[in-house]
């Protein structure tokens, strides 16, 4: 392709118009679904599908070594930028993202049930899946890669929790977002540690120039923790079979393909600048291999073949992790292969194993007998797939594998370990293909309903593709090539025959003993019931459960002591933390000088006395009208020492409100109770009676200590000299009240008001839907002060 | 500045006899501690504004705080008393709204509260395929 | 306010609307004080509200004062005659008096002023001779009419509703 300058700019644009094309898509699904039915896939697979032909005609281009780079200003006050860049590595996941996207989606036009609910909502979140997953591997800043990278955990769990009325399938959804969110936050750690050590988002430029900071090593672990939960890596990795629950295309694509090579993407892309980091190496590595392990060995005992499946793109999914994160150019070229290998092989058994379900009605192996008899395209496509899987010639898989198996010949515990997970990989191929078309002895055939050609269509594509790349491994070689240059060395071709290499022996020995493996299966499995009664003490699901058993547990427990649901418990802590904070400072910083007199007028000294007494027997009364009469007297008593102290305005007031205030509780004890509930809670009385003390010892030392502190002539002067000239009246007080503090005494009034209207709710509550009232009151109402009639008032006299 | 001995623990004796009160369950109680905590800290702001003097009038002889009282503290007070009264009418209301509801004006403790300290956590239970292999 | 409505009972009027009290529970002395103190407590409360800006008082004050009035009639002749003295909403003081006050404030922003800035008008009236007005005058009216409308309003509720 030839392409002018006078291209670039549209180029350029057209990288974030796709991603929007899927979001857009993503909204209209819905709508469009209720005319369209579940055509609506047909629609909404534009999407991946303009997005896969548009990568094809850039791909030249891309691989000569010319990325295609968008910028996009977002929120420039955080530096954060919509930059995205198609480079090798992005268009290798593209082609796995879009293109087998594309495919599932129109598989999905074939396999629901044309009135199934929900499916405008599925259709569109899965677009949106999409959407998020082509903008995580195009995102060219750290920031925007982890936004994409939390959008496809939340919209991966509305895929799997697509059945929300089937508990299995809602745990299976909370466990993905869980642990994938957990993992990303921890990833989002790492993320901002790197970004501030390297002064930049921008992957590129990270790439380019790698930090060094003492703090590097941290991040690279926190990173690889969110990319081992994605990838379902050892011990993160349960969450991956339970999410079997799912509708199979979400399987096929989020759990073969796209969501769960995330993780994988990440490490591949970071490699090539940290791998010589000490830590990477031990850490990558052995989550790779252990997961490698674990999952193939779990994969031979299961009976369910989307589980079969589940745990085998586990352990490839740690095979996968052991290549691209070793950090070398061979390791890199066989990581890029295998990476597309599985993408496809694993997608084709996926849709395989959905079309086996919806002709037949069982995943169960133990059931299945006669399929590939009844089945015979889908019988060779899926044994095509499964071949690839298991590393035979001449497909894409056993390409990649050799070259694995080249790769990592010269370090022997990672070449044992990868040895090992390939022969069970081949034995649980082997069983799958068994399990899923051969006719068992004893077993009657199942009865297999014909599949529609569109739901074949596009596993058949898959399948030959596979084949296709594996005979002809120039086509997929450049792609390859141009990610794994970006390590030093000679390009290390693709290639069918390498010749009576070593690698060609370890991989006939494979193929031997994982043949060996399936055929011994009945003691292998009866081996593997007597150890799992030991290793389920370990199990990780297990452990997941428990996790989230002890949270709740210990929420419950904080939340029984926090939250006793007894107001005098929060008083006290409130007081409490005031004495203990508050005093101590005091206690500790300042002291009392001798400055302090006894009294300032004789007659402060008489009130006093009556005051603290008549306070005293406030607390002692048991009688509800004596204990109001007795504070109101504390109340005439304060607004004499107010007279003392100079203050007329604050003496009138005082009196005035302690009168109101009798009335208002005169109003309120006619319907109460007239003595006090008698407690007989000594003990708590006393603790009472002990935090009172310690509030109203707080307090005096405050006054004293307050009323030495001051250092500077007050600011009221000001008011005294300015009163009459500014505020136009010479009661200062008041000038200040409605002047100089204006906006305080707007705030008090309004206070009132609420105040007025929250009494008025209080009180009528219920009130207008008694019906019969016999003497009809205008009611106050909290709206507004709104006068209500109520029903039977005698109209009201107008009064001039 | 100097201190006053008298109204300092006068202000202490009505902030421990209205937090003691406050601490209580009945809401009658707790209104009455909250007026007497509010007559605390209108003299405790008083005392802020130093010792007695003559009422602060514009021509008033002296300077704020040395013979003429401080009018700010004042100003303050005055709103303080008002607004307290039309905070304890409004609890008083509640009293009064406690007492449609349950025919006292205790405060009992949240039941659900204390539903929620004696709930059992839910296990996460879970079918486990393997087991049933 | 009203004049007192001639009834036929046998008890002799005294307070508008106190007639629906029981028999028993009226105060001839009550009555007949609070009628003839009732409108002078208000008057008195509003030479505070005026003078306050130079004398003790102010609208807190004279608001208080009002409401004690209130509460008298009320006292003695109970909700009827508290709705004879007051036949608006006590939502209606409270609603005026806001925008009274924070009128008083846009205002100054209206004239080009801060938000409450004060300001005031010398004016030359016949009769009067000269009449000093300030901003003051208004926005402590507000706050009169507030304290006046929160009394109220506890009369209607705590105070009548609360007596059926």
């Amino acid at each position: 392709m030839r392409r002018g300058p006078a291209l670039r700019r549209p180029r350029e644009d057209v990288l974030l118009a796709l991603v929007l094309l899927h979001l857009v898509l993503a909204l209209l699904a819905p709508v469009a679904a209720a005319r369209l039915g579940r055509r609506v896939f047909l629609l909404v697979a534009l999407a991946p599908g303009a997005t896969a032909v548009w990568a094809v005609t850039q791909a030249s281009a891309v691989l000569d070594g010319r990325p295609v780079v968008s910028s996009t200003s977002w929120v420039p006050g955080l530096g954060l930028a919509l930059d995205l860049r198609l480079d090798a590595l992005s268009l290798l996941m593209v082609s796995l993202v879009s293109g087998v996207g594309a495919l599932v989606l129109l598989y999905c036009a074939a396999y629901f049930d044309r009135d199934q609910p929900g499916l405008g909502r599925f259709a569109g979140v899965l677009t949106a899946f999409a959407g998020a997953m082509l903008g995580l591997v195009l995102a060219d800043d750290l920031l925007l890669l982890y936004v994409f990278w939390e959008l496809t955990s939340v919209t991966s769990w509305l895929l799997i929790g697509f059945d929300d009325e089937d508990a299995e399938s809602r745990r299976a959804a909370q466990q993905a977002l869980l642990v994938t969110t957990l993992g990303g936050l921890v990833m989002l750690v790492g993320l901002v540690m790197l970004v501030q050590e390297a002064g930049t988002a921008s992957l590129a430029q990270i790439l380019g120039d790698p930090p060094s900071g003492g703090t590097v090593p941290v991040a690279l672990v926190l990173v690889l923790v969110g990319a081992f939960t994605k990838s379902a890596q050892v011990p993160f990795h349960p969450w991956l079979p339970s999410a079997m629950a799912a509708p199979t295309p979400v399987s096929a694509y989020l759990h073969a393909a796209a969501m769960v090579k995330a993780g994988v993407y990440l490490v591949a892309r970071l490699a090539p600048a940290f791998a010589v980091v000490a830590v990477w190496r031990p850490v990558v590595l052995t989550v790779g291999l252990a997961t490698m392990l674990v999952g193939g060995w779990r994969a031979l005992r299961q009976d369910d073949l989307k589980r079969v499946l589940a745990f085998g793109t586990v352990s490839q999914l740690g095979f996968l992790m052991v290549l691209v994160g070793a950090g070398t150019h061979e390791a890199a070229t066989a990581g890029a292969a295998l990476l597309l290998a599985h993408g496809l092989f694993k997608a084709t058994l996926f849709l395989s194993v959905g079309v086996i379900d919806h002709a037949t009605g069982t995943r169960d192996l133990r059931l299945l007998s006669g399929v590939g008899r009844r089945s015979p395209v889908l019988a060779t496509v899926a044994v095509l797939a499964a071949l690839s899987m298991a590393g035979v010639p001449p497909l894409l898989g056993f390409v990649s594998k050799e070259a694995a198996y080249e790769a990592l010949l010269g370090d022997p515990v990672v070449f044992a370990g990868v040895v090992l997970g390939s022969v069970l990989t081949a034995a649980y191929s082997a069983r799958f293909v068994w399990g899923a078309f051969a006719r068992k002895p004893g077993c009657a055939d199942t009865v297999v309903h014909a599949p529609s050609a569109g739901l074949l269509a596009p596993v058949v594509v898959l399948g030959l593709a596979g084949l296709v790349l594996g005979l002809v491994p120039g086509l997929a070689d450049p792609l390859v090539q141009g990610y794994a240059s970006s390590y030093e060395g000679e390009p290390e071709h693709l290639a069918l025959w390498h010749g009576l290499v070593p690698a060609l022996g370890w991989s006939v020995l494979t193929l031997a003993l994982g043949a060996a493996l399936f055929l011994a299966r009945e003691p292998v499995r009866a081996y593997q019931r007597r150890a799992s009664r030991v290793l389920s003490r370990v199990d990780a699901d297990r452990s997941y459960d428990r996790v989230l058993d002890g949270l709740d547990r210990s929420a419950l427990r904080t939340t029984a002591v926090v939250q006793t649901g007894s107001l005098p418990v929060y008083l006290g802590t409130v007081l409490l933390t005031l004495v203990l904070l508050a005093g101590t400072a005091l206690a500790t910083s300042t002291r009392v000088t001798g400055d302090v007199t006894a009294y300032d007028r004789p007659l402060q000294v008489a009130v006093g006395v009556v005051v603290a007494i008549a306070a005293v027997a406030t607390a002692r009364a048991h009688r509800r009208f004596t204990a109001v009469l007795l504070l109101g007297a504390v109340g005439y008593g304060t607004a004499v020492l107010f007279v003392l102290q100079g203050g007329p305005d604050l003496a009138l007031t005082q009196f005035l409100v302690e009168t109101l205030a009798l009335v208002i509780f005169v109003f309120v004890l006619r319907r109460l109770p007239a003595t006090f509930t008698r407690r007989p809670l000594r003990l708590s009385q006393g603790v009472r009676l002990g935090v009172a003390l310690a509030v109203g010892g707080f307090v005096t030392l405050a006054v004293l200590v307050a009323g030495q502190a001051r250092t500077a002539p007050p600011a009221s002067q000001a008011f005294l000299d300015r009163a009459q000239a500014d505020g136009g009246g010479s009661n200062v007080v008041n000038v200040v009240l409605v002047d100089f503090r204006g906006f305080d005494t707007l705030g008090e009034i309004t206070v009132l008001a609420v105040a007025a209207m929250g009494i008025a709710s209080l009180v009528l509550a219920g009130r207008g839907r008694r019906s019969g009232d016999p003497e009809g009151e205008t009611a106050l109402t909290a709206a507004g002060g709104q006068a209500v009639d109520e029903p039977g008032t005698p109209a009201p006299e107008v009064v001039p | 500045m100097t201190g006053n001995l008298t109204l300092a623990l006068l202000t202490g004796l009505l902030y421990t006899v209205g937090t003691y009160l406050l601490l209580q369950r009945t809401l009658t109680r707790v209104v009455i501690g909250l007026g007497l905590l509010g007559h605390g800290a209108n003299l405790l702001l008083l005392q802020a504004g130093g010792p007695p003097g003559r009422a602060p009038f514009s021509g008033a002889a002296g300077t704020a705080g040395d013979g003429v009282a401080d009018p700010l503290p004042q100003a303050m007070v005055l709103t303080a008393i008002v607004i307290t009264f039309g905070v304890s009418a409004f609890l008083l209301a509640l009293a009064y709204r406690s007492w449609v509801l349950t025919g006292d004006d205790e405060v009992q403790d949240d039941v659900e509260d204390a539903r929620i300290a004696r709930q059992r956590p839910d296990r996460h239970a879970h079918a486990h395929p393997e087991e049933l292999s | 306010m009203t004049d007192p409505q001639p009834v036929d009972s046998g008890a002799p009027p005294r307070l508008p609307g106190a007639d629906e009290l029981d028999a028993v529970r009226r105060s001839v002395v009550l009555e007949t004080a609070v009628r003839l103190v009732f409108h002078t407590i208000l008057v008195f409360s509003l030479y505070l509200l005026l003078a306050g800006h130079n004398q003790p008082g102010g609208g807190f004050v004279g608001g208080l004062v009002a409401g004690l009035a209130f509460v008298l009639r009320y006292i003695a002749g109970g909700r009827a005659a508290l709705r004879e003295a007051v036949p608006v909403d006590p939502g209606v003081p409270l609603g005026l008096g806001l925008v009274l006050a924070a009128g008083t404030g846009v205002t100054a922003l209206l004239l080009g002023g801060q938000f409450l800035e004060s300001g005031k008008v010398e004016l030359d009236l016949p009769l009067l001779g000269i009449v000093k007005a300030t901003s003051a005058l208004p926005f402590d009216t507000g706050v009169y009419l507030v304290v006046v409308g929160l009394v109220l309003g506890v009369l209607r509720t705590l105070g009548a509703e609360a007596e059926r």
